[in-house]
């Protein structure tokens, strides 16, 4: 088995005149638990989907399980799965039609595809909504609905970006003891998020990324360093204001 | 309050444009094509005054058709700008007695309403001759103008609260469509039935005068004519349904701002459908999930309407002019439509397209399961359109031909497309929209893919065309059976020769593609 499940090297994307991505390379472990955090517009979903195969990058390149995505895309995609962010489903069918249809697309058995679906429908509380029509899911329905099609081939890398954003709590708790089984059992999961205090208690690794340009990785302890992530990540990425703002606001 | 809210109707207008330069000149082109033809409007009214004869009734006529047109084609075909839909300013908690009339008049910043306006007062021009009335028709065909933007913002307002139900959203859409395909027919073949012009006009405009139609455009008419009681009753009617209209619109505006629409009930569909019936393969797979979307989806659907539309419009027309050779075209031209309907298939997907690249399916698979879907649906209705006509009119010698040529149409439509679709994407309505809606500025891309999308099938067509065409005109079934030898050959040989170009150029090209959608262009 290789050691790194995503080893991504030099990545690089420009849009326009924006640098969107600037030569970022990172090592994520075979087996972790990998955060990736940044402020909002740092470049994280660029990154993945140049990791993931969804966007070209301008330079650099990503081995997914030491296969090139971008040389070989069908065999790096065997063992990846991906939850993207910002992107539609297959929202005319139901959500039970959406998961087997992610299964057959990949090439695997009906009955394999069958029973993994109803699998897939119980854990994420989402086997009394199967025969509903995906376009009618909630939010948070809609991203576990989105995440069974990400897992339904067992892949061996998982690429999650913002899975909790609008998932419920419970939910949320449901679908973290998932990841963490997979990752015991050798998966491994690179999640985006902004909610560091998640990230602290859930990840063993962690990125910090910021207008593009890789701040730190490595494991949370080494990354915090003593502190909160939170309040390390605020020190990484700047920015915050001073506590003069809104006098007005003071409503007494 | 009111100028802030003109202000922000004014500052989006112009950002929409800013967005892009290719829009811009899609929009500035149209405008002008427009504006070209309501000042030829404009001068066909100035220089006719002398020979007009029912000055009156045309009147009535042209505000009629403002106004209809204004309440029909943007509540319910092409859908407004809602950037200022009164529902967005729930959250703001400013008095409806200002917002309402703010946003009616934010209604009069758009280029369709000043060109709407201009080509209304240049109407007037048809009354140069009785300087008095002309005043008179000028301030008449404002007040029409003001009446159709009204009217349009309310019955979209009312469109709004109906179409948060999405059954009743693709219901309608389906019924209008047909509805409006048929009109046409319809129409000629009632004012062809009636004997000269003066016939219908007259009759129709007295009617159309007493409704908000056309109650104003019917002052100046009243009064060149000395009818001073009906020029009363029109102007009473006029002021009535304006103020009634104007009323209705505020309070409506004032309800839509106050509580936003309700939610839908979720519709269901039990166990796998069309995945059940299909092969378990990557093919199978997109096959049936293309076939659900062609049943679910209200974009597709235009495409199966035309199959029962293009019977009955070509059997009207064959109703007039007495010939029904139109009808034997009709297995040819379902197979290049239908064929033609999965060349937009991506920019249809829009960002679900994500799970295609997602899962690494090989885009040979991709273009088959899509082919093979599109060639479901088609199969039938296309066989029937194929035969029928040859059978019904007892020329059974036409058959092997017809045949041929249909059936050649559509693999090769399939084929051309499945090749175009991995290669060009272009914006369409976004999945859930109003499947009538184009988006703006696209128009060039488009009628560009298009046009090349169709003269390569016809070229691709010729080596069948031509034994047909031989065949046809010697009615010579050898040289029939020879066309549908070829067209089988030929279809199935550029069906699998798209499939397979089609699936080299997804290869290359799915992370672009995907881009693509995700800008919707």
């Amino acid at each position: 088995m290789n050691p790194i499940a995503l080893d991504i090297r030099a990545l690089a994307k420009q849009f326009g005149a924006k640098v969107a991505v600037n030569n970022v390379s990172l090592q994520v472990p075979a087996g972790s638990f990998y955060g990736l955090v940044g402020p909002n517009g740092a470049g994280k979903t660029t990154m993945l989907s140049m990791a993931t195969g969804l966007l070209r990058p301008d330079a650099g390149s990503a081995l997914v399980n030491g296969i090139d995505i971008w040389a070989e895309p069908q065999a790096a995609k065997r063992t990846l799965g991906v939850l993207a962010d910002g992107v539609r489903q297959f929202d005319r069918l139901t959500g039970r039609q959406l998961v087997t249809y992610s299964g057959l697309l990949r090439g695997m058995e009906r009955e394999e595809v069958a029973r993994r679906t109803e699998d897939l429908l119980r854990v994420m509380d989402l086997a009394s909504d199967g025969d509903k029509l995906v376009v009618d899911y909630s939010a948070g329905m809609t991203k576990k609905i989105s995440l069974a099609t990400a897992m339904i081939h067992s892949p061996k890398l998982l690429v999650l970006d913002e899975p909790f954003e609008a998932v419920d709590p419970v939910s949320a708790a449901n679908i973290r003891d998932i990841l963490n089984d997979y990752v015991s059992f050798g998966g491994t999961v690179i999640v985006s998020s902004h909610v560091m205090d998640l990230v602290q208690r859930m990840c063993t690794h962690v990125a910090v990324i910021a207008a593009g340009v890789l701040k730190a990785q490595g494991t949370v302890d080494e990354v915090r360093g003593g502190k909160s992530l939170e309040e390390r990540f605020v020190d990484l990425v700047g920015g915050r204001g001073t506590n003069e703002g809104l006098s007005w606001l003071h409503t007494s | 309050m009111v100028a802030h809210i003109l202000g922000l109707k004014l500052r989006l207008l112009r950002n929409g444009f800013k967005r892009s330069v290719g829009q811009l000149i899609g929009v500035v082109i149209g405008g002008l094509y427009v504006l070209g033809m309501i000042v030829m409007l404009a001068l066909a009214c100035w220089f006719t005054a002398e020979q007009n004869p029912f000055p009156g009734q045309l009147s009535i006529l042209i505000g009629s058709v403002a106004v209809l047109g204004w309440a029909v084609v943007p509540p319910l075909l092409t859908g407004v700008d809602l950037t200022l839909e009164p529902s967005r300013f729930v959250h703001f908690g400013i008095d409806p007695k200002v917002l309402g009339p703010a946003l009616v008049l934010a209604g009069f910043i758009s280029v369709p309403a000043l060109l709407t306006i201009l080509g209304l007062l240049g109407s007037a021009g048809m009354w140069r001759l009785q300087p008095g009335v002309m005043l008179l028709a000028l301030a008449a065909n404002l007040a029409t103008a003001v009446m159709a933007v009204l009217l349009c913002q309310y019955l979209t307002i009312m469109a709004t609260a109906l179409r948060a139900k999405r059954r009743f959203r693709e219901l309608t859409f389906g019924l209008l469509f047909l509805l409006l395909v048929s009109l046409g027919p319809l129409l000629s073949s009632v004012i062809s039935a009636a004997e000269t012009m003066s016939d219908w006009i007259d009759p129709i405009s007295a009617v159309l005068a007493y409704t908000p139609l056309g109650a104003f455009n019917a002052l100046p008419g009243a009064l060149a004519a000395g009818d001073f009681a009906r020029l009363g009753i029109c102007a009473v009617l006029g002021a009535v349904y304006l103020g009634g209209l104007y009323v209705l619109l505020v309070r409506a505006t004032g309800a839509a701002t106050a509580a936003p629409a309700p939610q839908q009930r979720a519709a269901t569909a039990r166990g796998l459908g069309f995945f059940k019936l299909l092969p378990a393969t990557p093919v199978g797979a997109v096959a049936a999930r293309a076939l659900t979307y062609w049943f679910k989806d209200p974009r597709y659907a235009i495409s199966i309407l035309m199959v029962p539309m293009l019977p009955i419009i070509f059997w009207f027309a064959g109703n007039q002019s007495g010939s029904y050779t139109m009808m034997y075209f009709l297995g040819p031209l379902f197979g290049i439509l239908l064929g033609f309907s999965i060349s937009a298939d991506v920019s249809y997907d829009n960002t679900a397209f994500a799970l295609h690249v997602l899962t690494g399916i090989s885009g040979a698979a991709d273009r088959a399961g899509r082919a093979a879907a599109c060639f479901l649906v088609g199969i039938i209705p296309l066989l029937l359109a194929a035969v029928l006509p040859a059978v019904l009119s007892d020329q059974l010698w036409r058959l092997p031909g017809d045949l041929g040529l249909s059936l050649a149409a559509f693999l090769v439509a399939l084929g051309v497309s499945s090749v175009a679709s991995a290669r060009y994407t272009y914006a369409v309505a976004l999945p859930g929209e109003n499947p009538m809606k184009t988006p703006p500025g696209n128009g060039l891309r488009m009628a560009l893919t298009q046009l090349g999308t169709m003269g390569t099938m016809a070229v691709l067509l010729i080596p069948v065309a031509v034994p047909f065409g031989i065949g046809l005109a010697t009615q010579s079934a050898t040289l029939g059976f020879l066309a549908l030898g070829i067209g089988l050959v030929l279809g199935l040989g550029l069906l699998a020769g798209g499939i397979v170009l089609g699936g080299k150029w997804y290869e290359q090209r799915a992370p672009e593609l995907f881009q693509a959608v995700l800008l919707n262009r």
